[in-house]
C-alpha cells in the first residue's frame, strides 16, 4: 500500500464513511480540486491523486507502454481503490479521467458506487456522423504549443524540464508548480488522452453516473455532453452555468451545489 | 548625500496613460470568461486591430488558433486561478490579416476579499526574433532526437553486446542483445545486478581491470565468463575505451562483450588434440632416437661415407623432431599447470655462458656477454637456460645477417634483468604486441620456416612462473631487444 501511496502520491483527508476520489484531469494534478474539497471533508472520506507522470507522483514509475492508453491509467484508480481496501466509492473525474473513471467501473463495478464526470468526451476527433469538435490539425497545433512551451521561454513549465535528481535545488521550484509536469510524459498523455475513442464502451457501464457540462467548453463541447448521456444508461446530464472546461476551478460553488445534489 | 532633484520636472517627463498606452509590450485585461475589458495602443497596433473592433466583443481566445485555445483553456486558465499568476507562456496571436504574432504572455490574476478573480491583467511581449530561432532549436532537437533512434536501431541490430558508462564507470545504457544474453526485464533493471552475472571465478579479476582503466583513464581489454540468462557461463572478450571530451576529461565509456566462447572452445580442442598427439608421438620418438644412437656408436663398423652421412642426418632430424615435441609437452603442461620449478642459486654468467658456447660451437655467430660476474638468482637452471636459447635461436633465425649476438644482464633492485639484442631488421610495432601468444607466427622472414610460434610462448610462461616479467623492444633497420627479468631472491 505504502507504494501505491508514493506512486500516485495518494492523499486521505476529512471524515465519514462513504469515499469521495478525485481523479485530475490532463495537464493537471490533484491541486486542481483545491476550491471544492473542503466543502466535503466534513461528511466525507476524501481521496485524492496525481496519475503516474503528474504532479507530485514518482516519474520513475512511468511507463510508456502501460500508459500509452487508458487503460493504463484506469489500472491506477483500481490499483488506489485495491490499496485503500475502498467499496462503493463516489468516483469525481474531470475530462480524460471521466474516461478513465468510466473503464474501471467496467473492469471492477464492485468499488464503485456512483460516477461524477465533469466536462467528458468519449472521442475528441470528429468521426463520421459524429461531432468531438476537433480536426487532427487542430490537435497537431496543440502538440506543438505544448512543445514550444515546454522548450521555450515559459519560466511557468522551465522548473519540470529541470527536475533534475543531481540538482534537488531545482526540484523545490517543482513543489511550488502547479500544472508542471514532465514535458515528455505531458506530450504522451496528451496524446493518449486525445486520441483515445471509448465510444464504444459507453454502454457497458452499470453504474449510476452524473456528466457535468459547461454551457461555453471547446474541449468537449454541448455535442459531445449529450453523445454521452445518451450513450451510457443512468446517466443524468446536468448543464452549468460555468464556462470553459475546468467548473471545479472556475465556478467551485456550482459544481459542489451538482455534485451534491447527485450523491 | 542625496542629489539635487527637480521631483516636478521628472514627474512631467512620465506620463502613467503614455506609459500603458506606448509601452515597450502590451497589455490586455480581461474578464475571468476570457471577454477583453482594455487592451493598449502597442498591442492594437501589433495585431492592427481597432479598440471598437475587439473591446467587450472579443474574448481572448478568440485571438489564438484552435491549439492555442485548447491551450489555453486546459493551462492558462487553471494555471491564473490557481496561482495567481503566470510567466512567460509562449502564444501565437492572430491578427487581423490573419498572420500570427508569437509572444510570451505573463499575467496576474485581480482578486477580491474572498480569493475569487475578478479580473486578469496580461503584459504581452513580441517574440518574433526568438520564435525563429526556437524553431530551429526545435529542429535541431528532432534531428537529435532521430539519430539517437537511428544508433538505437543500430545498435540493437547488432549481435554482440554494447553497452556505455558514465565517467564513474556506472552503465547508462545497454543493447537489445544485453537485455536478451542476461535476460534482464525491458525496463527499471538494477545494472549493477549484472556484476552478479560474471562467473564467479573472474569477478574480483574484472572488477580490478574495470577499476584501474577508469582509475587511469585507459582502454579495458580482458576476457572473462558471463552467466547467461539459463545460468551457463560463456566466455567474453570486455573491451570499452574511454570517450574523452574538448577539455580533455573521459565524460564517457563505450564499451562491448563479444563472444569468444566457440573462439576458446576451438583453442581447448585443439589444445587437447595436440596433448594427446604429443604423448602419443613421444614414445616411439624416443625408442628410435635410441636405435639411432646405437647405430651412430657402429657406424664405424661400416666404411660406405654415405652410410656416416645419412645416420647423421638422421639424427639431427630426429632431435629436432623432439624439440618440437618438447615444445608441443610443454605447453599442454603449462595449459594443466603442471608447468614445475626446481630452483636452486645459480650464477648468471656461468649459465648464460654454458647456453652460448654452445651455439657459438654449433653455428660460428658471435656472441658477447656483458655482466658482473658475481650475479646470482635462485632459477630453475634448464627453464631459464631453455629462454636464454630460445631468444639467441630467434636472433639468429630471424636477423641472420646480424653476426654480433649481445647478451647482458644487470642487477636492478630486487631484479636481475637478462636482454638478448641483435642487429637485424627489427620488428614492426604492430606484431610485437602478440609475439608472446600462443600460436603466433611471424611471417614473411628469410628463414621460410615459420616454427610452431610456441618458443616465445613458453619464455613467456617460464618467466611468469618465476614472478619475473618479458617483453621485447624493437625498431625497424635497427635490430631488436628480447629481455626478461627475474627476481633476485625467493
Amino acid at each position: 500500500m505504502e507504494s501505491m501511496v508514493k506512486r500516485n502520491n495518494v492523499k486521505v483527508i476529512g471524515k465519514g464513511d462513504q469515499v469521495i476520489l478525485f481523479a485530475h484531469g490532463f495537464g493537471c494534478d490533484q491541486q486542481s480540486w483545491k476550491y471544492i474539497v473542503d466543502a466535503f471533508t466534513d461528511d466525507y472520506r476524501v481521496v485524492l491523486f496525481d496519475y503516474v507522470g503528474s504532479g507530485k507522483s514518482d516519474l520513475n514509475q512511468y511507463d510508456s507502454v502501460k500508459y500509452g492508453n487508458l487503460n493504463g491509467y484506469a489500472e491506477d484508480v483500481l490499483d488506489i481503490c485495491e490499496a485503500l481496501e475502498l467499496k462503493d466509492i463516489i468516483f469525481v473525474g474531470h475530462s480524460v479521467s471521466s474516461m478513465i473513471g468510466l473503464l474501471a467501473a467496467i473492469k471492477e463495478p464492485t468499488y464503485f458506487q456512483k460516477l461524477v464526470f465533469i466536462g467528458p468526451s468519449p472521442r475528441y476527433l470528429n468521426d463520421a456522423d459524429y461531432t468531438g469538435g476537433f480536426e487532427r490539425t487542430d490537435l497537431e497545433s496543440l502538440f506543438e504549443f505544448m512543445d514550444s512551451n515546454y522548450l521555450g521561454w515559459s519560466s511557468a513549465l522551465a522548473p519540470a524540464i529541470m527536475g533534475n535528481p543531481d540538482r534537488p535545488e531545482l526540484g523545490e521550484f517543482l513543489t511550488d508548480s502547479f500544472c508542471s509536469n514532465d514535458p515528455v510524459i505531458a506530450r504522451e498523455f496528451a496524446k493518449v488522452t486525445f486520441f483515445s475513442d471509448n465510444r464504444a464502451d459507453l454502454s457497458k457501464l452499470r453504474i449510476k453516473s452524473l456528466t457535468l457540462q459547461c454551457s461555453d467548453d471547446i474541449i468537449a463541447p454541448l455535442q459531445v455532453g449529450n453523445y454521452v448521456n445518451k450513450h451510457i444508461s443512468n446517466n443524468s446530464l446536468f448543464i452549468m452555468r460555468a464556462t470553459g472546461h475546468c467548473p471545479h476551478i472556475s465556478e467551485p460553488e456550482e459544481t459542489i451545489r451538482a455534485i451534491k445534489a447527485f450523491i | 548625500m542625496s542629489l539635487q532633484v527637480d521631483k516636478n520636472l521628472l514627474d512631467a517627463l512620465i506620463d502613467t496613460e503614455t506609459l500603458y498606452q506606448e509601452a515597450p509590450c502590451g497589455y490586455v485585461s480581461l474578464l475571468p470568461d476570457g471577454t477583453i475589458i482594455k487592451l493598449n495602443n502597442t498591442l492594437l497596433t501589433w495585431l492592427n486591430y481597432t479598440t471598437k473592433s475587439l473591446l467587450y466583443k472579443k474574448k481572448f481566445s478568440d485571438l489564438l488558433s484552435k491549439g492555442g485555445k485548447v491551450h489555453f483553456e486546459m493551462f492558462f486558465k487553471p494555471m491564473i486561478t490557481v496561482r495567481g499568476h503566470i510567466k512567460e507562456l509562449s502564444y501565437e496571436i492572430l491578427k487581423k490579416d490573419g498572420s500570427v504574432l508569437p509572444v510570451l504572455l505573463s499575467a496576474k490574476a485581480m482578486k477580491d476579499a474572498l480569493g475569487s478573480v475578478m479580473a486578469i491583467n496580461m503584459a504581452v511581449y513580441d517574440i518574433t526574433d526568438r520564435k525563429s530561432y526556437e524553431v530551429e532549436l526545435l529542429k535541431a532537437k528532432k534531428t537529435a532526437e532521430d539519430e539517437k533512434r537511428t544508433f538505437q536501431f543500430l545498435a540493437d541490430l547488432i549481435p554482440e553486446m554494447i553497452w556505455t558508462a558514465n565517467a564513474d564507470g556506472d552503465i547508462d545504457y545497454v543493447n537489445q542483445r544485453f537485455v536478451q544474453y542476461f535476460n534482464l526485464p525491458e525496463r527499471n533493471f538494477n545494472l549493477s545486478s549484472v556484476a552478479s552475472r560474471i562467473f564467479k571465478e573472474d569477478r574480483k579479476k574484472f572488477l580490478n581491470a574495470w577499476r584501474e582503466s577508469i582509475r587511469a583513464g585507459t582502454d579495458l581489454h580482458i576476457e572473462i565468463r558471463l552467466d547467461n540468462y539459463q545460468g551457463n557461463s560463456e566466455w567474453h572478450l570486455i573491451k570499452a575505451v574511454p570517450y574523452i571530451n574538448q577539455d580533455g576529461l573521459v565524460t564517457k565509456w563505450f564499451g562491448s562483450c563479444i563472444s569468444t566462447e566457440e573462439h576458446i572452445m576451438a583453442l581447448k580442442a585443439k589444445d587437447d588434440f595436440i596433448s594427446i598427439a604429443s604423448h602419443e608421438l613421444k614414445t616411439p620418438i624416443t625408442s628410435l632416437k635410441g636405435t639411432l644412437q646405437l647405430m651412430d656408436k657402429i657406424k664405424n663398423n661400416h666404411p660406405d661415407p654415405l652410410l656416416h652421412k645419412m645416420i647423421d642426418r638422421a639424427n639431427r632430424n630426429v632431435n629436432k623432431t623432439i624439440s618440437l615435441i618438447d615444445d608441443l609437452l610443454n605447453v599442454s603442461r603449462i595449459n594443466e599447470g603442471q608447468l614445475y620449478l626446481n630452483k636452486k642459486r645459480s650464477v648468471i654468467f656461468d649459465l648464460i655462458n654454458d647456453c652460448c658456447s654452445h651455439i657459438k660451437y654449433e653455428t660460428g655467430y658471435d656472441i658477447l656477454i656483458e655482466g658482473d660476474s658475481s650475479i646470482e638468482a635462485d632459477i630453475d637452471e634448464g627453464r631459464i637456460e631453455q629462454v636464454i636459447i630460445n631468444f639467441i635461436n630467434n636472433a639468429i633465425k630471424y636477423a641472420p645477417e646480424s653476426k654480433l649476438i649481445e647478451v647482458g644482464y644487470e642487477k636492478n633492485g630486487q631484479h636481475v634483468k637478462i636482454e638478448v639484442t641483435d642487429k637485424g631488421p627489427g620488428i614492426s610495432p604492430e606484431k610485437l604486441f602478440h609475439l608472446f601468444e600462443r600460436y603466433y607466427q611471424v611471417k614473411n622472414n628469410s628463414s621460410g620456416n615459420a616454427g610452431l610460434g610456441l618458443g616465445l610462448y613458453i619464455c613467456a610462461e617460464i618467466i611468469k612462473k618465476h614472478n619475473g616479467k618479458i617483453g621485447v623492444k624493437s625498431e625497424l633497420g635497427k635490430g631488436s631487444t628480447f629481455w626478461f627479468t627475474l627476481p633476485a631472491n625467493m
